[in-house]
């Protein structure tokens, strides 16, 4: 119940204010409602991929609180999706959920883990992403590896087909089908994230990128990114 | 039957293949003469089929210098490095003859591979301004970029992939593009790049991908020490310019500021024509912009 808490789209941490590049593709007219399942397979199979890597890699931090190397992996860690994030909006939207999300979970009860995370990111001025905190703070709490890397990717597929029922003229109904039929999609990404490294991870998604980058100058906006 | 042959040699002495491999490393080292403001070539490895004539100094005392690859592009099972370092304060403008064409992946030979070790020193530039990457049908091809960029050191890279020959017809027919970039500047990650594409079992074409572009080129534009609010302005800056070249169903184009230190632009286009100019526009108004020195475009053979 406690993940499902956590991975609820409707968490406060401020998902709902993000498309990720979303808006300018549904504003370009290149992404419509029958696109929007392929899409949203792909999108799993690249940045769903690598934010999968993430949680897991964060996840497995935890076992290490004693260590010293902690809080230089766990720069590492959020180092390396800054970097892989070309797009400045989107590294910032998932930074910004990642630092809500870490904080959301610190008002819950005293973890050190949790805390020397977050005091290491603001004294080197590293940010913390989304998927990094929720593998982190999913470790800590004490939840199962695939478990939390699945409620992951479910709550991020959510908040896109979320973002699009905004964007796109999409019932309830069918963003309900959408997202159901979307589950082996989840479950395969998150068995595949099990054999990769942020090294080895692939992420290829040049069309989004340029709507994240083209975002700031849309003349109307309903997201911020 | 040469085939049969060729698989019992891989089978039974898979040693022997991959000793026959060409393995070709090049190596650049550049160094500042402050007597008479150029850089010059201080030392270079060349082996075979990678090519160097000469370095010829351009009217501010860069070095520009054409990467040759004799043998005409990446043979199958090629194994080519390219290394450069910069000494500290030189400026370097790197480009190609023509485009970078990798041929069909021959059974039973390794994939093709480049890897690129660049060193950029301090107050150094590198503008690395090469022409498209061409996979032929058939082909595999494996790249491997570190960049490092040590304090106040600035760079100007751009790679463009193209889809294939496509005046032939090809259109994503080649089996497999891997591309890993790493860029730090002062031991930091700045920006990264893991590519994968292998048309013969992912949508390359997904809207998630490409989409309905066929091109893609990267550039990145970097100077390490500048802070954030200039980053910030050469974004907006660039934005403009950026906005003006996108033709939406054509071409898009699309500029971001990295991490730290610099900016990506992007390019989308369904054809290639359009983008070398594009990206010339870009590099003149940034390198104005960052450097306040005008780009000089890298005299070709043509």
């Amino acid at each position: 119940m406690r993940l499902l808490h956590l991975s609820d789209s409707a968490l406060p941490i401020g998902a709902l204010a993000h498309s990720f590049g979303l808006e300018s593709l549904v504003s370009a007219e290149a992404l419509n409602v029958g696109a929007l399942p392929g899409f949203l397979r792909g999108y799993l199979q690249e940045a769903g991929m690598l934010e999968g890597v993430a949680c897991r890699e964060a996840f497995r931090l935890a076992p290490a609180e004693q260590q010293k190397f902690f809080a230089v992996r766990w720069i590492e860690i959020n180092d390396c999706l800054s970097a892989l994030k070309p797009a400045r909006e989107s590294r910032v939207a998932s930074a910004a959920l990642g630092r809500n999300f870490l904080q959301a979970a610190l008002a819950l009860g005293d973890f050190p883990v949790l805390q020397e995370a977050r005091d290491a990111s603001l004294k080197s001025m590293s940010l913390m992403h989304h998927a990094a905190a929720f593998g982190l703070v999913s470790a800590t709490f004490g939840f199962n590896e695939t478990h939390a890397v699945l409620a992951y990717l479910h709550q991020m597929t959510a908040s896109l087909v979320s973002a699009c029922q905004r964007l796109l003229p999409i019932g309830q109904n069918a963003a309900t089908c959408i997202l159901w039929n979307l589950k082996p999609a989840i479950v395969e990404t998150s068995e595949l994230s099990a054999n990769c490294t942020l090294d080895t991870v692939d992420c290829f998604m040049p069309l989004l990128d340029w709507g994240a980058m083209a975002h700031p100058a849309l003349p109307t906006r309903l997201f911020i990114s | 039957m040469a085939g049969t042959a060729q698989k019992g040699l891989a089978e039974g002495a898979p040693d022997i293949l991959g000793q026959s491999r060409v393995r070709a490393t090049m190596r650049l080292d550049f160094e500042y003469d402050s007597d008479v403001g150029n850089t010059f070539l201080a030392a270079s490895l060349q082996e075979p089929p990678l090519k160097v004539v000469r370095a010829f100094t351009l009217e501010d005392g860069t070095a520009l210098v054409h990467l040759h690859n004799v043998s005409g592009g990446l043979l199958a099972g090629d194994h080519l490095a390219l290394n450069v370092n910069l000494g500290c304060s030189t400026s370097v403008q790197l480009t190609t003859t023509g485009a970078t064409r990798i041929y069909r992946h021959r059974p039973y030979s390794s994939p093709t591979t480049q890897c690129n070790e660049v060193a950029v020193g301090e107050n150094a530039l590198l503008e690395y301004l090469p022409d498209a990457m061409i996979p032929f049908a058939g082909a595999k091809f494996h790249q491997r970029t570190s960049i490092d960029l040590a304090a106040g050191a600035g760079m100007f890279w751009w790679e463009i992939l193209s889809p294939g020959r496509e005046a032939r017809g090809e259109l994503f027919d080649y089996e497999q593009f891997d591309m890993r970039t790493r860029v730090t500047a002062l031991g930091r990650k700045i920006a990264a790049e893991n590519i994968s594409l292998r048309p013969g079992s992912q949508n390359v074409s997904s809207l998630a991908r490409l989409g309905p572009y066929h091109y893609v080129a990267t550039f990145y534009v970097c100077r390490v020490g500048l802070n954030a609010g200039v980053w910030h302005a050469a974004e907006d800056l660039l934005r403009k310019l950026t906005s003006r070249l996108t033709r939406p169903g054509e071409i898009l184009w699309g500029v971001s500021s990295l991490v730290a230190h610099g900016l990506i632009v992007r390019c989308l286009a369904r054809c290639g024509r359009d983008i070398l100019p594009g990206l010339h526009s870009v590099w003149r108004e940034a390198r104005l912009y960052i450097y306040g020195r005008d780009a000089i475009p890298p005299r070709k053979v043509n």
